[in-house]
């Protein structure tokens, strides 16, 4: 139900314009649902999978 | 041809795969045209595969295995699916890179294919909850560069 991709942002530089991707890492969940910039703790992850979920 | 991987990092990568304890299985996914990195990111899999009797690897040609890489929802070259092997079984669970394992990223592929040797994700029990009760995939595509 879950897959995790780590994406090279300079092999990948249309998808990640796409996305807009200016600092890494970047986790770009559900093709732009929603963005979480930099190593946020998994507490953070949850709380934004939730947020997007729920819609 | 040169290696990729010097003595010193190859002493490291062994002490750090000395106490996996289960099998795993790296598919590799290449292209024959525009993949600048598919080469040699085979070859740096290639050697890593090497210095453990717990890992194995196939190969695979997005354009010539089309099924299987859609199979296992990879579309980019080059294109690598980190999965547990246990006996005959492959089990995916979801762990995949797209573009080249090399810099700061190289540590990520032995840190997953070590956390895929383990079978513990090492999430919270909240998470794992969460995760469990999902009805829609999620995908978590998280941008990074090699520095």
């Amino acid at each position: 139900m879950v897959q995790a991709e780590m994406v090279g942002a300079m092999e990948f530089q249309e998808l990640s314009m796409k996305h807009n991707v200016s600092g890494v890492p970047q986790t770009t969940i559900n093709d732009g649902a929603a963005n979480v910039v930099g190593a946020v703790p998994e507490s953070n992850m949850l709380a934004e999978l939730k947020r997007i979920t729920a819609k | 041809m040169a290696t990729l991987l010097n003595a010193d990092v190859r002493k490291q990568i062994e002490d750090a795969f000395a106490p996996m304890k289960e099998y795993v299985h790296i598919m590799f996914f290449g292209q024959k045209e525009n993949c600048e990195y598919c080469a040699d990111a085979q070859q740096l899999l290639e050697e890593v595969v090497e210095i453990s009797e717990k890992i194995s690897m196939t190969i695979y040609d997005l354009d010539d295995d089309a099924d299987i890489a859609k199979n296992y929802n990879v579309d980019k070259a080059p294109g690598i699916v980190i999965a547990a092997k246990d006996g005959d079984v492959i089990s995916d669970f979801g762990v995949r890179f797209a573009g080249i394992p090399s810099g700061h990223e190289f540590t990520s592929l032995i840190q997953d294919i070590i956390l895929v040797s383990g079978r513990d994700s090492h999430l919270s029990d909240d998470t794992r909850d969460f995760l469990k009760a999902l009805t829609e995939p999620v995908l978590l595509q998280v941008f990074v560069t090699p520095t």
